[in-house]
């Protein structure tokens, strides 16, 4: 146990942990907004972050004709490109979380099949997609190119605070306000929150439930789409399995701050980061999950509907 | 992952409820342990008997990663058997031996390799198998194959415990971990004024293997240590470990699709430090992916690019279609060795291993002759460097 460097580096860490937080904060929004609707775990989320990756390298090399090779772009060029590539990975998520709400969910849902049904449907699709993007991309990891140079902007108590996480933090905050927004403002975030109280109330007072549904999938995919693009900023790669790890994570994040729940979702998302990089320090990285794991079962074990409680009406967001 | 366990939950929640239910309960659970035995033999049933006789063409297998992260290697040494396998057949137009390699592709993964090995093992007409490539299938694999008294030679598999998994039909074509990981500390001792390393590995059987080797050498020059499983993607707390330990080079035990993460992850820290890595990490793959960050990498392998091994054959394996990497020349001389065997006269796997037992071939990385673990001797260490974007031989690690 290294007390020592956590103490050492805390911030430096602490900066780390909050940009990884971050990706998982908005990823669990869409495990959150959809168990808050339908009760149900939307097992293809993790897919549709991980097509979030390939759609903002595809955007980037095929849109914008940025080469791996090339150097780092700069001023209009490279806003430009990182925002073309944001707004391609956001679409492309968000298209494909409607599509599985569509094929694997909906028919199941107006028939009244079983929750159990629907899990096993949610699970073959997020195989389905794993596996053909393993064989789309001959199961070889793929690189983005570097768009923005990665520079120190300023240190803070020993820890190098680095250009794209401090863009990461920012925007992810941006979004979380504008969904937060859109969820207790506007009619069709009231819309969600209604049928996420009581469904056949909802139906009854004129909502219509699969517009609801249609659009609770779109916001979630947004999100996890941003939190795709925000990914391979930072990290620079993906493969067909990036979301396996990234999305039992998320979803980890989601139970943590109670699922249902938007604002746990965040706050899940910010703490299993930090908790992530704080413990890796103290114990080696190789016990980052065991710890976050343990850390997970106590809280439930004294809360288990997690930190704000399970369902979107009990945050009153 | 999840789940069965959701389902289990579920499921347990409903049976308590009614005793009548609990009892369907144990009904079920009866189906399934029956379901489960009847798997299990069947399975048993499957396994392969060592004198199931082959009534067609002879078969030489390659088992190693074909598919998944890690297949750039698995199709390196793919290459070497079929170049292998079409020489020989070219000049010995009457041999009863299949044109087409046996592929078996385990992805690098023990879980993959478990089931897969009984039943090429079960294959009779597989003689002869090049592989497993890596460490960690090669422990599984090994077992079922002495069962079988399927005969196998590993042109990349280097973890030193493998002879006590595979005993009389094991047989390695490289060094081990044993002297790579030393002729690794002193790759980096040497290019490193007052080398103080930091250790990290992805925790794989390889990988544990070969920095424990390392670490013995370098003995009071370690600055560190991490572990980072398979499937970490954020290396902070590793540099931030790195930095403080003041280590002025980093050796990183795994694979090249992890190790260049990591030497991204680790320049971008702004971290100078040398980074070295073994030969999991010597692939065209890992220059690839980490590009700038992977510039004056030091890597080792007990391997020689076929390149510098035969300039001649390399440039016709390529007209033939196939291009030369990393441990294609070890798995080109093990396939040579057991078509030599097959040559000889011997058409079963009994008679086949103790060919190569016994018997010595010149390769092209040099002669393979076993000794009684299976191992070869009179081979070398190689260090490379990366520069402008190629991996570039330094040649053999001086004792």
């Amino acid at each position: 146990m290294d007390f020592a460097l956590l103490h050492d580096a805390f911030w430096g860490l602490t900066f780390d942990g909050i940009a990884l937080g971050a990706i998982y904060a908005l990823i669990s929004l869409g495990y959150t907004l959809v168990y808050g609707v339908l009760r149900l775990i939307n097992f293809a989320h993790s897919e549709v972050f991980m097509i979030g990756t390939f759609a903002a390298l595809v955007a980037a090399s095929g849109i914008m004709g940025v080469k791996v090779e090339d150097d780092p772009r700069t001023g209009v060029k490279m806003v430009l490109t990182l925002l073309v590539c944001l707004i391609a990975a956001m679409l492309a998520s968000a298209i494909t979380a409607v599509l599985v709400e569509i094929v694997a969910y909906r028919r199941l849902r107006q028939r009244g099949a079983t929750k159990l049904a629907t899990l096993i449907s949610a699970i073959g699709v997020s195989i389905s997609l794993v596996e053909a993007f393993r064989i789309m991309t001959h199961s070889l990891p793929r690189e983005f190119p570097r768009i923005m140079d990665k520079t120190f902007l300023f240190s803070y108590a020993g820890a190098d605070i680095r250009n794209d996480k401090v863009i990461v933090i920012i925007a992810a905050g941006i979004m979380m306000f504008a969904l937060e927004r859109f969820i207790s403002k506007s009619r069709l975030g009231k819309g969600i929150r209604a049928v996420s109280m009581d469904e056949n109330t909802a139906t009854l007072m004129g909502v219509n439930i699969n517009r609801v549904i249609t659009v609770t999938f779109f916001a979630g995919g947004l999100m996890a789409g941003a939190a795709a693009f925000f990914y391979i900023l930072v990290y620079e790669n993906t493969s067909f399995k990036v979301g396996f790890f990234l999305g039992i994570s998320a979803f980890t994040a989601a139970v943590l701050g109670g699922i249902g729940n938007l604002k746990g979702a965040l706050f899940g998302g910010f703490a299993l980061g930090l908790m992530e990089t704080w413990s890796s320090a103290v114990f080696g990285t190789a016990w980052k999950a065991v710890i976050s794991f343990i850390i997970l079962v106590l809280v439930l074990l004294i809360k288990p509907t997690g930190l704000f409680g399970e369902s979107i009406q009990q945050a009153r967001v | 992952m999840l789940t069965p366990a959701i389902t289990l939950s579920a499921s347990l929640s409903r049976d308590t409820r009614t005793g009548k239910a609990l009892h369907m309960k144990k009904n079920r659970v009866l189906a399934v342990v029956a379901a489960v035995a009847i798997a299990t033999s069947s399975f048993v049933a499957f396994a392969p008997s060592a004198s199931a006789a082959c009534s067609g063409k002879l078969k030489i297998a390659y088992q190693g990663p074909l598919t998944g992260p890690e297949a750039a290697l698995g199709i390196n040494e793919l290459n070497g058997v079929k170049f292998a396998l079409k020489k020989f057949l070219d000049t010995n137009k009457s041999a009863n031996v299949d044109p087409v390699v046996y592929e078996v592709d385990d992805q690098g993964d023990p879980a993959v390799a478990g089931p897969i090995a009984p039943k090429v093992a079960a294959e009779e007409c597989v003689v002869a198998l090049v592989g497993p490539a890596y460490s960690g299938a090669s422990k599984v694999s090994l077992p079922i194959y002495l069962s079988a008294g399927l005969p196998i030679i590993t042109p990349s598999a280097t973890n030193p415990t493998l002879p006590t998994f595979g005993k009389t039909i094991f047989h390695r074509a490289v060094l081990t971990d044993d002297y790579q990981g030393p002729a690794a500390a002193r790759l980096i001792t040497s290019h490193v004024k007052n080398a103080a390393v930091f250790l990290v590995n992805d925790a794989s059987d390889y990988a544990v293997g070969l920095q424990k080797t390392v670490d013995i050498t370098l003995a009071g020059r370690v600055a560190g240590k991490d572990v980072t499983p398979t499937g970490t993607t954020d290396f902070s707390a590793t540099i931030a470990k790195i930095k403080k330990s003041k280590a002025n080079a980093v050796f990183y035990s795994g694979y090249f699709s992890q190790a260049a993460v990591f030497v991204k992850q680790l320049r971008d820290s702004g971290s100078k430090i040398v980074f070295a890595s073994g030969d999991g990490t010597l692939d065209n793959q890992f220059v690839k992916l980490a590009r700038k960050a992977a510039e004056g990498a030091l890597l080792t392998a007990p391997a020689i690019p076929f390149e510098t091994a035969s300039p001649k054959l390399a440039a016709e394996m390529v007209k033939a279609g196939w291009t030369p990497g990393v441990y294609t020349t070890e798995s080109f001389d093990a396939a040579n060795f057991f078509l030599e065997a097959i040559k000889a006269g011997n058409t079963d796997r009994a008679s086949i291993n103790k060919y190569v037992s016994t018997k010595s071939s010149k390769g092209l990385s040099k002669t393979l002759k076993f000794d009684a673990d299976g191992e070869v001797s009179g081979a070398d260490v190689n260090g490379f460097v990366i520069k402008n974007g190629k991996i570039v031989l330094l040649g053999a690690i001086k004792a």
